[in-house]
């Protein structure tokens, strides 16, 4: 895939890995105290409790890496220097130069074809002598 | 009893009648369309270019001018993201009400990100387009090249026939 469209890709999964970070810990949380009237909240489960703290730490580590996998990709930018006037300057160059190459090279095709006639001709004719097809002036 | 489903194709070929014997007696066909034009009430516009954040409602966050440094600008929007997201965290933890704002800031930062990927495929399609030129001159180089070393050698092949006929 080409650099522009993996910096898509980067950025949106960038951005999904940022809502379902969000997402799980807000689901996931447990209970806290909102205020000192209220009693204790009751304990959670314990599979919660065992891979909840982990859980901030791996989505936090994966959005980390997002970002400097984009840094990477950003730095892997084949981005010439001297912007828009220079890449059309280089177009005009090239296009010149491809109509020369290109005049040339129908030149040197039709020289090739006019010998080739020639060369069938001159065949054709030694054949005939050869095999005595036609009478001798 | 099945009635048409869809309309019948446009009238348009009774004026081909005679068009085998006489090209001229049916009409040109359109020229092109230039500027908007109605395709199934939407209206298109013929001029493909990005429309800038402005006309979106967006605001710009990188700098504006001729020349913008992408690779630059990239990285510091995504630096900015990322503190964002931090931001997000910490209002979520303290005041959780407060969350819209952060909300639309880290949206206006993926917004303006997006754009400046966009405006990166004018350059992307100049460069692909030099890229094809030059692989263009070369092959043709080459073909020149082989068509002059092709004729020389007939020409040499030529020449020894002739010197093998004389020498007889």
């Amino acid at each position: 895939m080409d650099i522009i469209s993996q910096l898509q890709e980067q950025v949106n999964q960038i951005a999904g890995l940022t809502f379902n970070t969000f997402g799980t810990l807000q689901r996931d949380a447990p209970s806290a105290r909102l205020s000192q009237n209220y009693p204790e909240p009751p304990p959670n489960p314990t599979e919660d409790a065992a891979s909840f703290p982990e859980q901030p730490k791996q989505m936090s580590a994966a959005l980390v890496k997002a970002a400097k996998q984009f840094d990477a990709l950003v730095a892997a930018l084949p981005l010439s220097e001297g912007g828009e006037e220079a890449q059309l300057k280089r177009i005009a160059e090239l296009q010149a130069e491809n109509d020369a190459v290109g005049q040339e090279l129908q030149r040197q095709l039709e020289a090739a074809e006019r010998e080739l006639k020639l060369v069938q001709e001159l065949f054709g004719q030694t054949t005939d002598n050869c095999l005595n097809l036609k009478k001798p002036d | 009893m099945a009635t048409a489903t869809f309309p019948p194709p446009p009238p348009f070929y009774r004026l081909y009648k005679d068009y085998i014997e006489n090209p001229k007696s049916a009409p040109e066909p359109p020229p092109p369309i230039e500027g908007t034009y109605v395709c199934f009430a939407s209206s298109y516009t013929t001029d493909d270019v990005l429309p800038s954040l402005e006309e979106q409602g967006v605001r710009q966050l990188y700098p504006k001018g001729p020349n913008v440094d992408f690779k630059k600008e990239l990285r510091s929007l995504n630096r900015e993201l990322q503190l964002h997201i931090l931001e997000l965290a910490d209002v979520l933890v303290e005041r959780p009400s407060q969350y819209a704002r952060r909300v639309e800031d880290i949206s206006l930062i993926f917004k303006n990100l997006h754009h400046l990927l966009n405006s990166l495929r004018p350059h992307q399609a100049r460069a692909t387009l030099i890229h094809i030129l030059e692989l263009q001159i070369q092959r043709r180089k080459q073909a020149v090249e082989d068509i002059k070393r092709q004729r020389e050698e007939a020409q040499k092949l030529l020449k020894e026939a002739l010197g093998t006929l004389a020498g007889q």
